[in-house]
């Protein structure tokens, strides 16, 4: 009955199956091919022990999703396509709408974009400490199987939704031009050498460095010791993921078919940016590079470039009803989500290993804003994809008594690999999403 | 009344208890004999006020009284117990409809309650300090390494963008760590010793090159193709006004390594309009659609008779220089198929802008190689620079006392004995592993600059010591590190005394640092940082262009600048006679004075100019408005919190707020009654709103209206007239803006008091508490008798007891 046990029964254990390192310092020259096939044809091992990575791509939106647009009428599989589903109509099969659900004590409108992946509520002081995101979580637990443990990323600014288990917020990055450069372009000979030898003389820098920020935090005293212990945690992780990092650099980036890509100038253009962003997390799926996305929306002052809309995308998210400004507001958000819905539908057409990218990649779009005319944060948009859960179409539950979020958080977290069963203020997994064999 | 009738039964039976219970847990440890007769006085008044509404799951604004959280550890509960008790000093609580307070009543109740938090924080200052352990941010960090290296790379592009939280970078509770913030500040560290010691090694930047481009070099190549670079007309490289991207881009100019250059331009005006110059932008970038974005050098406006300009930029290699007539009030040729054909331009009649020549030099405003070389190996260039190690032995005290003088000012305090063995040790240990002696240095200044003692400020609890003086007054004024003088009063230990004080702000805003010290505030205290956040829309706002806008940002830096250098009353800021302008900003204005020429100057303004004040001027009316549109509320919050001192709170958590149903209203206006109907939103909108809707007469560029515009198949049409008339919160009534400033006038004392708490914000890492809010009177008041001069307020700030302890 519970997802638990079906994941207890996958086997789903990174430490044990992969030790993907090893055998990739072997296979150098196939690490541009997906990585499933790449394994299979050096190794050719079973189908059965060998089960494909799974991964998270979440999509987090600053402004919300107006309710009416986004969910059918009707719940269950059979239901009438709302506005914003009719250009995701094929993708009906691989999709679960959840709708009647939020976190448990997060509010504070626009500040709760802190809580969007951590479920942790920092009041509406924003004060209190943040908790680990989702995203960070996996990155924290499964991220060193990749190069790059997690991309987080945004389609203007820096801001993210995406915390360490310290409550800091990883910075984004905008740009996919240099996401690109990052994932594909190797650096320069010269750029690895003066990397090895910082990384060699990393080690006894950062003890320095460590031993004193714990005399500092002696010398002042008081509350300044937990920052300058946290200084001191900082040193120790960063020197692990540059030893990480040097060792991934003595491997050739993979080489895909598409050149960079060209940044989109204008800020307000958001929905071309969420497309160009995902073309190359894309990429950075199908290469394997990392397995746990997360792409930031954020909300943005100025006129999205849609034709039939003049008004600033917030002051639209400020509708009041206004029957002009939801009108134009649909027009924005159902930009969005089809080009969102694109990005699923092509993860859909990659092999990987046994199934498809798609397969293996809950592909998870949510928001802080149940309703961004008056900051509400419950009743928050949640629609997830691809996966291999049996999706359910409409997943209702009530809008009055919101179930927590966070149990499907845990869901995710175990059809990913991780034998946890709580998550925040989870009360365990989601009822009605179970997970295909 | 039925409600009345309920509570009364209710407090007859629980009350109080209830209450006395909650006093006695806020007094306890505060005043241990808590006075009863106070006690049970303070009861009543929660009682007969409060409770009523206050209570239970149905509790207006979603505040309920009962059992109500004492905690003030608890962000939320703290800002929650402070809002009660100004709500209640104000008089706004209980509403009028509430029953009758009696004010000796209410200000018993206040000053307990004050007296309980103040209590509070001032037990957690005696522990942590105001503010917790604060970073450098990014910006600041590069500026220091600057400072310490002698060298000018640009860092800060390299990483993401320090948080703002509540407007600031500085503020050390939004300043996150981690090892992703760690590696964006070693990623810093390492680009500026990379460049440092290649430039101190006699690397690539040794040869400061020069070259003059004359017009055929600044021209196309091949006249016969259609291109987008200058084509040459009578020994001028001409560019007409056009649309075409990267039209007026100059390959000749493009940079070989990244670098800091100085172009001297001399040019004239071809078919100048009768009453103004041809305006021109100066841009770099790669001017190729797979790199399309362009930086902004400056702007200048070509004339009848030829001028010389000189501009200086940081171009990356690849970089070139696009110059072109750029004023979109100018009449503009068109060109086939985004290329200009020689000649094609001329017969179009339109304004252009012709170069004679330009100088293009690299230049080093860090230092020369030999203060590159002096910051990093003092007087031992020529030991540590040798291949031969072992002449290094011999030196090791000499090299110690090296590395010890870049701790100290790294750390911008002197160092222990231990703390040096700690750093001088690890460089003869890489020595003794068969590491260079550069690159043992380098090693270990890398270590130098990743300690907590270079990226943190130093302050201990209680009264700060000199050194923490030093630096904190460095960073606010100039934005980097101490210099000599400064850790030299340090030393001497006269940080303390006020003249000292004073007298070294003074010098430190006519340093380089100290005169960007308004560019730097203004970026985060008014968001003009953000100033291209948006862009205003151009089918409606066809006057405007990036010109307006950087003419927009030097007037108001120039403007403020004005005020700080002559000590002007902060009464400035809401009107004044004065601001400053070049001709493009005047004619966008349209002011009645004519300016002439493009350096900004101080212009005279008439009542009908609108633009007394920097609420008139167009980069605060910009920043405030989405490019398309105005909203009264966004603007008269961002004015409230910014400008006038008011505390709006976010709107109440726990209770849905209510949603506005503005179906059927016409204009923000109407649509906004229908939002104040609802109470519980008025309370705060009636504070909001009338700031808002005085701005109204302004559009989101920048320009005096007095109708809204609207687009009707491609044609402007002007709609409805704009109404800027409304009421203040405490009922006085204005019809316009310049009514609405002068009620403003009539009491500055929270306009100067704003000012002073985000400059203290600013310079000491924390908005101000409850617990300041004493001083921070004091620090107001102390300037009435100079008529709350700005520079006044700067002093009085930074001499205050909030300034001078952690």
């Amino acid at each position: 009955m519970s997802g638990y046990s079906e994941t207890k029964r996958v086997h789903f254990n990174f430490q044990r199956r992969l030790h993907r390192r090893s055998m990739l310092r072997g296979a150098g020259v196939l690490m541009g091919l997906p990585w499933l096939s790449a394994m299979q044809n050096s190794f050719a091992q079973s189908k059965n022990e060998l089960t494909s990575p799974r991964r998270l791509v979440a999509t987090t939106i600053g402004l919300g999703l107006v309710s009416d647009n986004l969910y059918p009428q009707q719940t269950g599989t059979a239901y009438e396509p709302s506005r914003y589903l009719k250009p995701l109509e094929d993708l009906r099969d691989q999709m679960t709408l959840v709708s009647g659900t939020s976190h448990p004590g997060v509010n504070g409108g626009h500040r709760a974009e802190a809580s969007i992946l951590t479920a942790t509520p920092i009041g509406s002081a924003g004060n209190a400490k943040n908790g680990i995101s989702l995203d960070q979580y996996l990155a924290k637990h499964h991220g060193l199987e990749t190069r790059f443990p997690s991309l987080v990323l945004s389609t203007g600014g820096n801001s993210s939704p995406s915390y360490t288990e310290n409550g800091a917020m990883v910075p984004a990055m905008d740009s996919p031009s240099e996401l690109f450069a990052k994932l594909f372009i190797d650096d320069s000979a010269r750029k690895r050498e003066i990397q090895a030898t910082r990384v060699r003389q990393g080690r006894s820098i950062m003890d320095l460095v460590a031993e004193d920020a714990k005399s500092l935090g002696r010398e002042l005293g008081g509350g300044d010791r937990d920052r300058l212990d946290l200084y001191f945690t900082s040193v120790r992780e960063l020197e692990k993921r540059m030893a990480e990092a040097e060792r991934w650099s003595r491997l050739p980036k993979p080489k895909v078919a598409a050149s960079k890509p060209v940044d989109i100038g204008d800020p307000s253009d958001i929905v071309a940016r969420t497309g160009l962003m995902c073309d190359v997390l894309r990429l950075a799926l199908e290469t394997d590079s990392s397995r746990f996305i997360t792409l930031h929306i954020p909300g943005a002052g100025g006129v999205i470039p849609i034709k039939g809309v003049d008004e600033g995308y917030h002051a639209l998210s400020h509708h009041g009803q206004d029957a002009e400004k939801l009108e134009q507001l649909a027009l924005v958000e159902g930009a969005i989500l089809a080009r969102w819905g694109k990005f699923v539908r092509e993860l859909g057409l990659v092999s990987d290993g046994d199934g498809k990218l798609l397969d293996n990649t809950s592909v998870f779009l949510t928001s802080n804003l149940g309703n961004a005319s008056n900051h509400d944060n419950r009743n928050m948009p949640v629609v997830l994809a691809g996966g291999r859960y049996k999706h359910a179409g409409h997943l209702a539950f009530d809008r009055d008594r919101n179930a927590p979020l966070p149990n499907l958080y845990v869901s995710i977290l175990q059809q990913l690999g991780v034998e946890v069963d709580r998550f925040a203020t989870s009360t365990g997994t989601l009822t009605g999403l179970e997970f295909d064999a | 009344m039925l409600h009345l009738t309920r509570f009364r039964t209710w407090t007859a039976v629980y009350g109080g208890m209830l209450f006395v219970f909650v006093w006695v847990t806020i007094l306890a440890g505060v005043n241990t004999a808590a006075d009863k007769a106070s006690e049970e006085s303070s009861t009543e008044f929660l009682h007969q006020n409060c409770l009523d509404c206050h209570d239970g799951k149905d509790a207006e604004a979603g505040l309920n009284l009962r059992g109500f959280s004492r905690d003030l550890s608890d962000a939320d509960v703290m800002q929650k117990w402070v809002r009660i008790v100004d709500r209640v000093r104000d008089g706004e609580m209980p509403p009028p409809d509430g029953g009758n307070v009696e004010a000796p009543v209410a200000k018993q109740f206040v000053d307990h309650a004050s007296h309980w938090i103040v209590d509070f924080e001032k037990q957690q200052f005696g522990s942590v300090g105001r503010v917790p352990l604060r970073r450098l941010t990014h910006a600041q960090v590069e500026r220091t390494l600057h400072d310490l290296l002698a060298i000018d790379v640009p860092l800060t592009r390299l990483v993401p963008t320090d948080p703002r939280t509540d407007g600031y970078t500085t503020i050390a509770d939004g300043q996150p760590m981690s090892h992703f913030q760690l590696q964006s500040h070693l990623t810093i560290v390492d680009a500026a010793l990379d460049d440092a010691f290649a430039r101190a090694a006699d690397g690539p930047h040794s040869k400061p090159e020069k070259r003059k481009l004359t017009a055929r070099e600044l021209s196309r190549v091949d006249p016969l193709r259609r291109c987008r670079e200058p084509e040459l007309i009578d020994d001028k490289a001409v560019v007409w006004m056009g649309g075409v991207t990267f039209y007026g881009r100059i390959p000749s100019t493009e940079a070989t390594e990244d670098g800091w250059y100085e172009f001297t331009v001399r040019a004239s005006a071809l078919n100048r309009p009768r009453e103004h110059g041809v305006w021109c932008s100066v841009r770099s970038g790669e001017c190729v659609s797979s790199a399309p974005l362009l930086n902004w050098i400056g702007a200048f406006e070509a004339d009848q008779r030829e001028k010389e300009m000189t501009f200086v930029a940081w171009l990356p290699r690849r970089h070139m220089l696009e110059i072109r007539p750029a004023d979109s009030t100018l009449k503009s040729a068109r060109f086939e198929g985004g290329q200009i054909g020689t000649g094609e331009g001329a017969p179009q009649n339109v304004p252009g802008v012709a170069i004679r020549d330009i100088q293009m030099k690299r230049i080093y405003p860090g230092g020369d190689i030999d203060e590159v070389r002096q910051r990093l190996f003092g007087d031992y260039g020529k030991l540590l620079m040798s291949d031969d190690a072992s002449v290094l032995s011999d030196a090791k005290a000499k090299i110690d006392q090296q590395i010890v003088a870049f701790m100290e000012r790294a750390f911008r305090r002197p160092v222990t004995q231990a703390q040096a063995t700690a750093y001088t040790s690890l460089f003869h240990q890489l020595l003794a592993d068969g590491e260079s002696p550069l690159e043992s240095l380098k090693s270990c200044y890398r270590a130098i600059l990743c300690s907590p003692r270079f990226v943190y400020f130093q302050e201990s609890v209680g009264e700060l010591d000199d050194y923490a003086i030093a630096s904190r007054l460095s960073y606010l004024v100039t934005g980097t590190m101490p210099d000599d003088e400064l850790l030299q009063l340090a030393k001497s230990g006269k940080l303390r005394e006020r003249q000292v004080l004073i007298a070294q702000t003074d010098r430190l805003l006519q340093t380089p640092g100290g005169k960007k010290f308004v560019e730097r505030f203004t970026d985060e205290w008014l968001d003009l940082v953000d100033i291209s956040f948006t862009e205003p829309d151009r089918k409606l706002y066809r006057d405007f262009d990036q010109i307006v806008e950087n003419s927009m940002l030097a007037e108001t830096r120039a403007y403020l600048n004005d005020m700080l250098e002559k000590n002007t009353s902060v009464a400035a800021l809401v009107d004044s006679e004065h601001t400053f302008a070049n001709s493009r900003l005047a004619r966008f204005y349209e002011l009645s004075s004519p300016v002439d020429g493009d350096s900004l100057v101080r212009v005279a303004l008439k009542k009908k100019d609108h633009r007394g004040g920097i609420m008139a001027q167009g980069a605060i009316l910009k920043v405030t408005a989405n490019g398309t549109n105005t909203s009264p509320v966004l603007r008269g919050v961002w004015l409230s919190r910014r400008l006038l001192g008011q505390t709006i709170p976010p709107p109440p958590s726990g209770v849905p707020a209510i949603e506005p149903d503005v179906r059927g209203a016409t204009t923000i206006r109407e649509q906004l009654e229908l939002h104040r109907d609802d109470q519980s939103c008025a309370s705060c909108h009636s504070k909001i709103d009338p700031a808002g809707f005085a701005l109204e007469s302004f559009d989101p560029a920048g320009q005096f209206r007095t109708k809204y515009l609207a687009l009707q198949g491609g044609k402007l049409v002007s709609k409805l007239p704009i109404d800027s008339s409304y009421v203040l919160a405490d009922g006085r009534k204005f019809e316009d803006f310049q009514e609405f400033q002068r009620l403003l006038l009539a009491d500055i004392s929270p306009i100067a008091k704003n000012f002073v708490e985000h400059l203290l914000t600013y310079g000491t890492g924390t908005v101000p508490t409850f617990a300041d809010r004493n001083t921070i009177d004091s620090i107001v008041s102390q300037c009435r008798d100079d008529d709350y001069g700005m520079r006044s307020l700067v002093a009085a700030s930074v001499t205050s007891p909030i300034f001078l302890s952690k």
